[in-house]
């Protein structure tokens, strides 16, 4: 897998953090991992990114904050999902899985 | 619920500025430990480790400026950080700021109490219930003459009105006057308004008290009956509830009160006390004497109530259309309030565009003070362009610190207003205006606070153009750069503003030279020494006749023994004063038959002696002219050439029985027959006050208070309080109504000629002071920006006066430019004063020569002042400053 980060669709980075945080809250970092961890390396989220994005859907209010401590002691902002976060992504999701089918058909098609 | 989340978000970022800032450093760090940590855990050695999570985070302040961009309110947390930049700037330049927040007050100020004035005399309903429904009535005539006027009723046509026309609740005010009030052992003078019945049902006005007056009481003849004003209740009868069905003692009667008004009830005429007019066909009622207002019926229409006016008055009207074949005359509604002002409405628009000059003036000025600073900070603006802020940053910028002078001026503004406002008051005289008050409203707030942002505007776009322009290597190299076309735009602006001071300079001069006229015109009598005490013989016990000589002989004669006084008399009324008009038909002669309208006077012997008016021809009166001798009169001038063709009208009879037996100079009247200057002399004729009749006294005391005067030669000090006890020992309960000397009776006359003189006085001062402070400005910046051209020409061997000329020469230049263009101005646009002035054209020389030599004047000044800091200008020094 090449290193060489993927531009970020627009929106999908939304979604990207949404996902990465259903299964359970995280810290900034975490989230930049589990992203890379969940699409196979081929997004690496750099901060200048994903600290925006992540007070965005704050201020959105699809997540929330609170500072916890981390796996080796380090006091971090964890994120979770709002109830509205998940109703969100679960919208997201299913919009994104439509334009993925429809990019893919049109692929196909040619 | 996203909604509020939301809402929530944005007020912290707001707010909570500090907590959420340091919460994002927190966090930042945060992830960079964790970094950290996560490089050491993959075997790198610490500083290698710290290195990579740096790069991988890529720097704290850029991560954090980019979260900061993507917060919710960040827009209106850069206007917050361009407002606190605006206000430092602002503060850096003390001078900048002052000059233009306090020309905005002075400007925007006048405004504002102009525009309070226009608020409550045009556009404020008038404060009843329904107030669209209320109206008055107007005559329209066409044809060989034309006219558009209000009209007063006599006692014919308001009972037809009354009568005939149901859609309209109507109702009279005979008028209002000061009249006594005995209460228990004192006397006051109070203000009485007569209205009919149903007065106060147009008007919508519940008494708090009792009741209005019924249709019972408004019959000649019918109970006397009294309604209060809460203040006078409060006053003089201490609140007492039991008042109602009490008599008080008005004008010599008594008079049942049967209600008192509500404490905030505001009536056109704002009256002490309200007595029933009771109208008829006879007395007042016999000539056109009443005012009318009307109040519109649920579900009629104006055009309803106009037939229904016009069917009432058609005899009326053909009567009228007889007397003058080829001129149709038809009556309609006016709404109230227009009916109100109307008077009023050319000197207050006179006043809004005075006041709009005003303005466009400051407009010029502030642009010019802008636009200077805006170029003294091409520099900046290029250093900020050079570092990567947008053209639409710099311009946002300017627009805010526009705004927020136009918000700092706006507010002081509002003040100035109010002050002024103050002062137009103490210069108005009571009950001037029709209205009760004239406040400072939301519609007045509204008003200063749209001026003052446009003013921004317009003065904002100059320099807001200018910065469009800035080249970024010319403006960074050069440190003063002047260009010829800011001066020139500045010049411009200052010819412009020059020109508008000019006609308001003009104008104001051309109403001071009318004033001067009218206060020098030969009085026809000696003014000075003559003290004059007004009373009020609205009064029972004087309709009289005997009881009314025996007052004018005692009081009189107790007058003349007072030190000092030479002697004394009484009068209805006085020169400066209006007099009563009444119609005068010739008896004998050629001329027998001859009938017109006259001023009519009453004096007693030494009347004219008092006064020192000129016998021209024949006697003045003496007591001789008593109740059962000859009828005779004295006539004036004007009335001898007016009816006689200018020969003697000694021994003439006049009024089929009255025997003319002098002739006098004419004086100064304010004329009601047919008035084309507010002062002038008409014919007039003079009877002895002995030989009036018992009717004529019963009507006349209504209208016009008698003068007592005296002539001293004594100390005029004290001799108030000297005719006050003369006067208590002929009658105890007669209080006068007030003291003046000639010269305030002439004052009284002039309020209005005042009034204007002082207004649009004011407005050309101002006008002229932001027209110096404009050419000031000009000069002083010339003079800085050029300092080190004037260090290299005196160092080259110019004069300091050389320098001066030079330099100085833009602002006269412009000066000289505004004066050509005011004069050319004012020849066109004064014209519409015409009607205003007297005793002086349109196109007055000695106006003109003032105005040229104040304008010169000022601009000497304020060219001169600045331009004296060239004196202190050291060549050396500003060339080594380089």
């Amino acid at each position: 897998m090449s290193p060489e980060p993927t531009t970020l669709l627009q929106g999908t980075l939304d979604l990207l953090i949404l996902k990465s945080l259903a299964t359970g809250e995280l810290h900034g970092l975490g989230i930049s991992r589990r992203i890379q961890q969940i699409t196979g390396g081929t997004f690496v989220v750099k901060p200048g990114s994903l600290f925006p994005a992540l007070h965005r859907l704050e201020d959105e209010g699809w997540t929330s904050s609170f500072w916890g401590d981390s796996e080796n002691n380090r006091r971090a902002k964890y994120y979770r999902l709002t109830k509205t976060g998940r109703k969100q992504m679960e919208v997201e999701s299913k919009r994104w899985g439509r334009i993925s089918w429809a990019i893919a058909q049109a692929l196909q098609a040619s | 619920m996203p909604l509020l989340v939301k809402g929530r978000s944005f007020l912290r970022n707001l707010f909570l500025t500090r907590r959420v800032e340091q919460d994002l450093d927190h966090e930042v760090h945060a992830h960079l430990q964790l970094l950290i940590d996560e490089n050491i855990r993959a075997g790198m050695p610490r500083r290698k480790a710290e290195r990579a999570a740096r790069m991988e985070l890529g720097g704290t302040e850029q991560v954090k400026e980019q979260v900061r961009e993507k917060r919710l309110g960040n827009g209106l947390h850069a206007l917050m950080a361009d407002c606190r930049f605006g206000l430092r700037q602002l503060r850096k330049n003390p001078g900048f700021t002052l000059t233009v927040v306090l020309t905005l007050a002075l400007s925007v100020g006048a405004n504002t109490a102009i525009f309070s004035l226009v608020n409550a005399l045009l556009l404020k309903s008038l404060p009843y219930p329904h107030p669209e429904r209320l109206g008055t009535i107007y005559a329209r005539v066409t044809g060989a003459r034309s006219s558009e006027n209000p009209i007063n009723l006599d006692g014919e046509r308001w009972e037809l009105l009354r009568d005939n026309v149901a859609t309209l609740i109507s109702a009279l005010s005979g008028g209002t006057s000061g009249v006594n009030l005995k209460a228990g052992s004192r006397v006051q003078y109070v203000r009485n308004t007569r209205v009919s019945a149903h007065y106060f049902d147009v008007l919508a006005l519940q008494p708090l008290l009792g009741r209005n007056f019924s249709e019972d009481e408004d019959r000649p003849h019918g109970p006397k009956t009294a309604i209060l004003s809460y203040d006078l209740w409060r006053n003089t009868f201490g609140s007492d509830p039991g008042i109602l069905g009490q008599a008080i003692l008005l004008k010599g009667e008594p008079h049942t009160v049967i209600g008192v008004l509500p404490q905030d009830a505001i009536t056109p005429s704002n009256a002490d006390v309200y007595t029933a007019l009771q109208p008829s066909r006879e007395g007042a009622g016999g000539g056109s004497n009443f005012d009318v207002i009307t109040r519109l019926r649920e579900g009629a229409t104006w055009q309803e109530a106009d037939a229904k006016i016009n069917s009432a008055w058609a005899l009326r009207a053909r009567r009228f259309e007889n007397e003058y074949p080829g001129v149709h005359l038809s009556y309609y509604s006016v709404p109230l309030q227009k009916g109100e002002t109307e008077s009023l409405r050319p000197q207050v628009l006179a006043l809004m565009l005075s006041a709009g000059f005003i303005l466009l003036i400051a407009c010029a000025n502030l642009a010019g003070l802008t636009l200077v600073r805006m170029l003294r900070r091409a520099s900046e603006v290029a250093t900020r362009l050079a570092i990567g802020a947008s053209r639409w940053q710099i311009q946002r910028q300017f627009w805010i610190e526009n705004l927020l002078l136009a918000l700092l001026g706006g507010a002081v503004s509002i003040a100035v207003g109010f002050l002024a406002l103050k002062w137009l008051f103490l210069l108005l005289p009571e009950h001037f205006l029709p209205v009760a008050s004239v406040p400072l409203d939301g519609r007045v707030m509204t008003f200063t606070l749209v001026v003052s942002v446009l003013t921004s505007v317009l003065f904002g776009m100059f320099p807001a153009f200018a910065a469009r322009r800035v080249d970024l290597r010319s403006s960074m190299a050069d440190r003063s750069v002047v260009r010829a076309g800011s001066v020139r735009v500045r010049q411009s602006l200052i010819a412009g503003e020059v020109a508008l001071t000019v006609v308001l300079l003009a104008g104001s001069g051309l109403l001071i030279r009318s004033l001067i006229h009218l206060e020098t015109l030969p009085p026809g009598f000696n003014p000075n020494g003559v003290m004059v005490a007004k009373a009020s013989l609205d009064d029972v016990r004087y309709h009289d006749p005997a009881n009314f000589r025996k007052l004018l002989d005692e009081s009189t004669a107790a007058m003349r023994q007072i030190p000092g006084v030479q002697n004394a008399a009484v009068g209805l009324t006085l020169p400066y004063e209006r007099a009563i008009n009444d119609g005068v038909t010739i008896s004998d002669g050629k001329e027998a038959g001859t009938q017109d309208g006259t001023d009519l006077f009453y004096v007693t012997p030494g009347y004219f002696e008092t006064l020192q008016m000129p016998l021209l021809a024949g006697r003045t009166f003496t007591d001789a002219d008593g109740p059962n001798a000859q009828k005779v009169a004295v006539v004036n001038h004007a009335f001898a050439r007016k009816f006689y063709g200018g020969s003697n009208p000694i021994g003439r009879y006049i009024n089929k029985d009255t025997l003319i037996v002098g002739e006098v100079a004419d004086v100064s009247v304010v004329s009601g027959l047919e008035p084309v200057a507010p002062l002038m002399s008409e014919q007039a004729m003079y009877v002895p006050a002995a030989q009036v009749s018992a009717q004529f006294l019963s009507i006349v005391h209504v209208w016009v208070q008698p003068d007592w005067i005296v002539r001293t030669a004594g100390p005029v000090e004290g001799l108030t309080a000297e005719m006050q006890r003369a006067l208590a020992k002929a009658d105890p309960n007669l209080p006068a109504s007030g003291f003046y000397s000639m010269k305030d009776l002439l004052a009284r006359t002039l309020t209005t000629q005042r009034i204007e003189v002082a207004l649009l006085g004011a407005m050309a001062a101002l006008a002229l002071l932001l027209s110096a402070v404009g050419i000031f400005a000009l000069v002083a910046n010339m003079v800085a920006q050029k300092t080190r051209e004037i260090g290299i020409r005196m160092a080259l061997g110019s004069s300091i006066g050389q320098v001066m000329v030079q330099v100085g020469r833009s602002g006269a230049a412009a000066s000289l430019v505004g004066l050509v263009l005011g004069l050319a101005l004012s020849a066109g646009a004064l014209r519409v004063m015409r009607s205003e002035l007297y005793g002086v054209g349109v196109y007055d020389s000695t106006t003109i020569f003032a105005v040229v030599l104040t304008l010169s004047t000022v601009t000497l000044l304020a060219t001169a002042l600045p331009a004296l800091r060239i004196a202190s200008i050291d060549p050396a020094r500003t060339l080594r400053e380089e």
